[in-house]
């Protein structure tokens, strides 16, 4: 508004305010129609009708967005200053933030960029990039909203914490039997074991997982985020959520780290305050322990143990598997439920003590 | 926008397919290779209709292998800046929509849907309007204009708007005929 404020140019004012706006005027473009178009509109609106003028100048900005768009695929202008230069140009073009780009073109204008500025994301969409102040301010959006709902967010990893997988190759000959099919195998295992053939790979999920979700899904927006690749990490996702529920458009992957070899919350879109992660491993959250719970490993193949240098019998081997109601999923949900309660229904303080 | 084009191409044959179904065979690698391909100043060629002419053979030297010139007319669909199209959403997340026009994938991002509509996440992520009354989710047809393409090697890549008079929700999934 304050531009268009500005236009009347017969205006008593100082020489200074003069000359600040001729330096306003031409900075902004030579379209010097522009302008004066809007400032009738606003006339024409009559001086204590706002509805009216906004009407006028949106509906002015609209035919002048249709008529500048054949003229934006010129390959020359590259930047923002260079658009201003070219006639009959919309402020609207002009004034565009460029939250994001995806697939090269802006999300908002369509203007062609390469700028490689904020940070990409490419687990919601494989060209997608989003600046940082779109980021924060989807983050505040996204906050505020879930608050509202009563919810956190919850990052979970995948491997040791919600599941186990191993290679056939490594399958030992005494976990022979979970190659058995249908009967073979024992009820708890049928629901829980998988085998992915293309992938060469089995992977049992942790008892109490399809509970845990349920039950966290309702406190907090789940993300996934492992450091395996993300064919692994899809196939995982739809293991634990054959419906698509929890996880949609929200598993990260190794991929989408934005440090090598280092887990991030740059890559989450959610207010890193309001964040709780769930991993085994502490290395990898550089930057984030504080966000961080601690979970106890699950070992069920035997490979799994090996690669963590124990020596004792697994628990396919000793054909047993962790306690679904005692287990470490169990109980990390009762923190979560916890901490879920402190937070949304902090304790009264007891200012009795006082005087 | 779909076009119905003449367009030219070498088809290289190797020698064990020469003899009475020559020709044949030649148009069936022309339909095997060339449809459902993507080329920058055409767009997806999506059907071959009819083959114009096929020029005469040339050996190339060393090989047996022989190039036939073959001109043939198809259909191509290609998206243009400030086209009208309609698609079908393919998935919503709170970054926008991403919606199919056939072969195209169109990017509308939340800063060109409708202020009033508001991501709503859960089993079936959508878009609503305040009171209910429009949605937006998976399976839904919109109609959106197209603000930017892009054209890849394989592919096209498009953003798209609803921001304008006339745009959005064709037709809801499973809504009531």
């Amino acid at each position: 508004m304050s531009v268009v404020a500005d236009s009347p140019p017969h205006s008593s004012s100082s020489d200074d305010f003069a000359t600040l706006l001729e330096a306003e005027l031409d900075a902004i473009s030579d379209a010097s129609a522009d302008p004066e178009e809007v400032a009738e509109g606003e006339d024409g609106g009559g001086d204590g009708d706002e509805d009216d003028c906004e009407l006028n100048f949106k509906s002015v900005k609209r035919r002048k967005v249709e008529l500048s768009d054949d003229i934006i695929e010129t390959p020359s202008s590259s930047s923002q200053g260079e658009l201003a230069k070219t006639s009959g140009l919309s402020l609207e073009k002009i004034m565009c933030p460029h939250p994001g780009v995806y697939a090269g073109m802006c999300m908002r204008c369509g203007q062609k960029m390469d700028d490689e500025s904020g940070v990409a994301f490419g687990y919601i969409h494989k060209n997608l990039r989003l600046a940082n102040d779109e980021i924060a301010r989807v983050r505040d959006k996204d906050l505020k909203k879930l608050l509202g709902q009563r919810k956190l967010y919850l990052v979970l990893d995948l491997d040791h914490t919600l599941l186990n997988s191993a290679r056939l190759l490594d399958i030992t000959v005494e976990e022979g039997y979970l190659h058995g099919q249908g009967d073979a195998l024992p009820d708890s295992l049928k629901r829980s074991l998988y085998r992915l053939n293309w992938m060469q790979m089995m992977t049992k999920l942790r008892p109490f997982v399809h509970t845990f979700l349920k039950e966290a899904s309702k406190m907090f927006e789940m993300y996934i985020y492992t450091m395996g690749e993300r064919p692994y990490a899809l196939e995982m996702a739809k293991l634990l959520d054959p419906g698509d529920i929890y996880f949609n458009s929200k598993v990260i992957a190794q991929g989408d780290c934005t440090k090598r070899h280092q887990k991030g919350l740059d890559v989450v879109l959610g207010q890193e305050s309001a964040v709780l992660i769930l991993d085994d491993t502490e290395a990898v959250w550089g930057k984030h322990k504080e966000n961080l719970i601690l979970m106890e490993r699950y070992h069920f193949f035997s490979a799994s143990c090996k690669q963590f240098g124990f020596n004792c019998k697994s628990l396919s081997e000793l054909r047993s598997d962790e306690s679904e109601t005692d287990g470490a999923l169990a109980s990390v949900l009762k923190s979560l439920q916890r901490i879920h309660s402190l937070f949304f229904d902090p304790m009264p303080i007891l200012s009795g003590a006082q005087g | 926008m779909f076009f119905h084009i003449v367009l030219e191409r070498n088809m290289q044959l190797h020698p064990r397919h020469f003899g009475r179904d020559l020709r044949d065979k030649l148009v069936s690698k022309l339909m095997k290779d060339v449809e459902g391909t993507c080329s920058g100043r055409h767009g997806f060629i999506v059907a071959i209709t009819g083959i114009e002419s096929v020029g005469k053979g040339l050996i190339r030297d060393g090989t047996g292998f022989v190039t036939f010139p073959v001109k043939y007319q198809c259909v191509v669909f290609r998206p243009f800046k400030g086209e009208i199209v309609e698609a079908v959403v393919t998935m919503v997340n709170k970054m926008g929509f991403f919606a199919e026009a056939g072969p195209v994938q169109i990017f509308v991002s939340n800063h060109l849907i409708p202020d009033d509509m508001e991501f709503q996440s859960g089993d079936v992520p959508n878009y609503t309007t305040s009171d209910g009354s429009v949605k937006i989710q998976k399976e839904s047809e919109v109609r959106l204009k197209i603000i930017g393409t892009r054209v890849d090697a394989t592919e096209i890549f498009c953003i798209g708007t609803i921001k304008d008079d006339f745009l959005g929700v064709i037709s809801d999934p499973g809504a009531n005929p």
